[in-house]
């Protein structure tokens, strides 16, 4: 899973309120290198919550100390009015190139976890959450 | 003989002789994307010359011992009122804006790179050319057209006309323009080109000599350069067409050439008839007319994939959906029922980030870890695509409320319960049994079936929801032949429809793939109003998509012997069964 997909999904279990934006509880975290887009990064920044963003990159940061096998960006807590390349090429790989193998996204409302297995987060519902 | 207009250049797309509904479909969706409107002033189609009236038609058929007697004589009318020719003439002004976009086109497709390397020199025809030859999958060659018509003369004539033009002898003046780069005045100053020409005729075989006296007839364009067979640096056809059936061969019927046949009786050859065939004449664009371009699809074959399913998409139809749907480099495409990820690994290759949902875990998860959809990505050297366990009978659920449309195509084969039966989250019970906290974790989400029109409706309504405007959503649906595709098929308020194309698969059965595109912005209040709306028939039309198996089983049924062979295939299951239950067995006792 990468942060990009983080971004937009949520809990909806029955009773929550807002259930977004989902905590991130990393076990296994890879770099996967693809080509920078950064194109496709402009148009997709106004359409993602920045916030959610800099909360992910904060839980991230946490895990990072256990593994240095990859570098999370230090985002300001607003979006920069003016976007540099650098600062956009970092975001980018942040976004695309970090993949949450195994870990759990959690419900902030209600701490349900939901599981990510081999990459997969398994946002399911159970038939009593509906 | 028509006319072609000297402030215009000409184009002939060949097509392959394969899902013909497709062809122009594909053309339009690939033209559009480099801001070409198929159809417009600026890309104006051009009636084929007619195909003189075939003289044994109808004799052929009942002589000819293949084809299906129930229904020759309305097959006749219905083929003859709709046949597609692989052929295509599009027109360009020179002065058009839209065209020189290369630099995109060159950083779009790699196989684009090496024939875009010499863009600086290039006339607008190759461009053109190597925009179609590039990404369309059911092309097979693009020719700069010199001129053409209903016989062999007209066609001579023509081209004799536009090399006048283009030499500057008559009205020059008025089109020696920057722009106006015409490529016989090009051709024929440079030495260097070597070249040759070929003759290419469809559905029937001409001798040696007759070749070479066709060729001669184009002696007067002098091209300056040596004549090279192998590899040469321009490839000039001259095509002949003659009326073809549905798959590429000719009709039955025509003179069978007797002599040709004579050791070798399978393979039928059919005499030349002029008065059933069309010309036309132009320079091969991209290399020679033999080049392999099709969309460089091939490497992608199903074969050559370690995960495969029941409902993989092969190969060239999802490059073709993939056209469809507009797919280029930055485009965001989901595909909510990703299966094997079939579909997904050709909008990959068009330089997409892609999404997948299912509800299945297991086909996400795939046979381990090199078998499965991102091995099927890896293989190609593809980014890892982004895998989500999700239902999409409830998207909205899943997936943040606040969603501003972010894809720009939704490229999907729903499972409409043939070979892949739909389910959504929920418990058959009325009131489900509580999980128990402790087992939360480990515990099993139920799911019941989920009715096929459901799948539909729901479909369009997250297409409607998350597409960008002008973005397009692209579906399969398998249909019978009564089907009324106006009528029958879903709709929705938001999405208009652009494209239906038929694929046969059976006389009776088919598929359609669905093209539509997001013309008005979703309103999330209105949803209720835009499903009432889904089914123009109401329940008649939901139900004549819904039970397409069940129709499939009938006319199974219907078949002579069913019965007996139904009963052979029980005995075989059962046999099968008794074996594995005999190993399992033997197993247990071993250890």
């Amino acid at each position: 899973m990468r942060i990009l997909t983080h971004n937009y999904l949520q809990s909806n279990v029955k009773g929550t309120e807002k259930g977004y934006p989902l905590l991130i509880e990393p076990n296994r975290v890879v770099v996967e290198e693809s080509p920078v887009n950064l194109s496709m990064l402009q148009t997709l920044l106004p359409k993602l919550d920045y916030s959610a963003i800099v909360q992910a990159a904060r839980q991230l940061a946490t895990y990072e100390d256990a593994n240095e096998a990859f570098t999370v960006p230090d985002l300001p807590d607003l979006l920069p009015e003016t976007l540099d390349d650098l600062f956009l090429t970092a975001l980018y790989k942040f976004l695309f190139d970090l993949h949450v193998i195994e870990g759990h996204l959690v419900c902030p409302d209600t701490g349900r976890k939901f599981p990510i297995k081999e990459g997969v987060p398994n946002m399911i519902l159970h038939e009593d959450e509906l | 003989m028509i006319p072609m207009d000297p402030s215009r250049y000409y184009v002939l797309v060949e097509f392959a002789v394969r899902h013909l509904d497709f062809l122009a479909a594909e053309l339009a969706s690939v033209l559009r994307l480099h801001g070409i409107t198929y159809g417009s002033p600026d890309c104006r189609v051009e009636t084929l010359p007619q195909l003189g009236p075939h003289p044994t038609n109808s004799t052929a058929i009942e002589n000819c011992s293949h084809v299906d007697h129930k229904n020759t004589v309305q097959d006749q009318q219905r083929r003859n009122e709709k046949r597609q020719r692989p052929f295509c003439i599009l027109s360009f002004p020179f002065d058009a804006p839209c065209v020189p976009r290369l630099e995109m086109l060159a950083d779009e497709v790699d196989s684009a790179k090496n024939l875009a390397t010499s863009s600086k020199s290039q006339t607008s025809s190759e461009t053109i050319g190597n925009i179609i030859l590039s990404r369309c999958v059911l092309v097979r060659s693009v020719m700069e057209l010199w001129g053409y018509g209903p016989s062999l003369d007209d066609c001579v004539e023509q081209v004799r006309q536009w090399t006048d033009v283009s030499s500057g002898s008559t009205t020059a003046s008025t089109l020696t323009t920057t722009n106006c780069q015409h490529s016989y005045q090009k051709l024929v100053r440079d030495h260097g080109r070597s070249w040759k020409l070929t003759v290419h005729t469809l559905g029937c075989t001409y001798s040696r000599e007759v070749q070479e006296a066709m060729r001669s007839r184009f002696q007067f364009l002098a091209l300056p350069g040596p004549v090279q067979m192998n590899d040469p640096t321009d490839e000039y056809v001259l095509i002949r067409e003659t009326e073809l059936d549905d798959h590429g061969s000719p009709l039955p019927g025509g003179s069978i050439d007797s002599a040709a046949s004579g050791t070798n009786p399978p393979r039928t050859r059919y005499k030349p008839n002029d008065s059933v065939s069309c010309c036309y004449f132009g320079r091969a664009l991209g290399g020679t007319r033999q080049t392999k371009h099709r969309g460089d699809v091939s490497r992608f074959s199903l074969k050559s994939r370690a995960y495969l399913g029941p409902t993989s998409m092969d190969a060239e139809l999802s490059f073709v959906m993939a056209n469809l749907a507009g797919v280029g480099q930055s485009s965001v495409v989901l595909d909510p029922f990703v299966g094997t990820g079939s579909i997904l690994v050709s909008c990959a290759a068009r330089g997409a980030y892609c999404v997948g949902t299912d509800i299945d875990i297991r086909v996400l998860r795939g046979k381990g870890e090199n078998s499965n959809v991102v091995s099927n990505f890896r293989q190609f050297d593809l980014p890892r695509p982004e895998l989500i366990r999700s239902d999409n009978a409830i998207y909205q659920r899943h997936f943040r409320r606040t969603h501003i449309p972010m894809y720009n195509a939704i490229v999907t084969d729903p499972p409409y319960g043939i070979r892949a039966g739909a389910r959504k989250s929920g418990s058959r019970l009325d009131q489900p049994r509580p999980v128990l906290e402790s087992n939360r974790h480990n515990h099993i989400a139920q799911t019941k079936p989920y009715v096929v029109s459901d799948v539909m409706v729901d479909l369009l309504d997250v297409a409607a929801r998350t597409l960008v405007l002008g973005g397009r959503l692209v579906y399969v649906i398998p249909s019978f032949r009564d089907f009324e595709p106006e009528s029958d098929l879903p709709r929705h308020e938001c999405l208009k429809t652009v494209h239906i194309c038929y694929q046969p698969l059976s006389a009776e059965l088919g598929r359609r793939v669905v093209v539509m595109q997001k013309q008005s912005e979703y309103d999330p209040t209105q949803r209720k109003t835009y499903l009432a709306k889904s089914w123009k028939n109401g329940a008649k039309s939901a139900e004549r998509c819904a039970n397409i198996r069940d129709k499939i089983m009938e006319a199974a049924k219907l078949k002579p012997n069913y019965q007996e062979r139904a009963a052979v295939r029980k005995q075989k299951r059962k046999i099968h069964k008794e074996e594995k239950k005999r190993v399992k067995l033997e197993k247990v006792e071993m250890s």
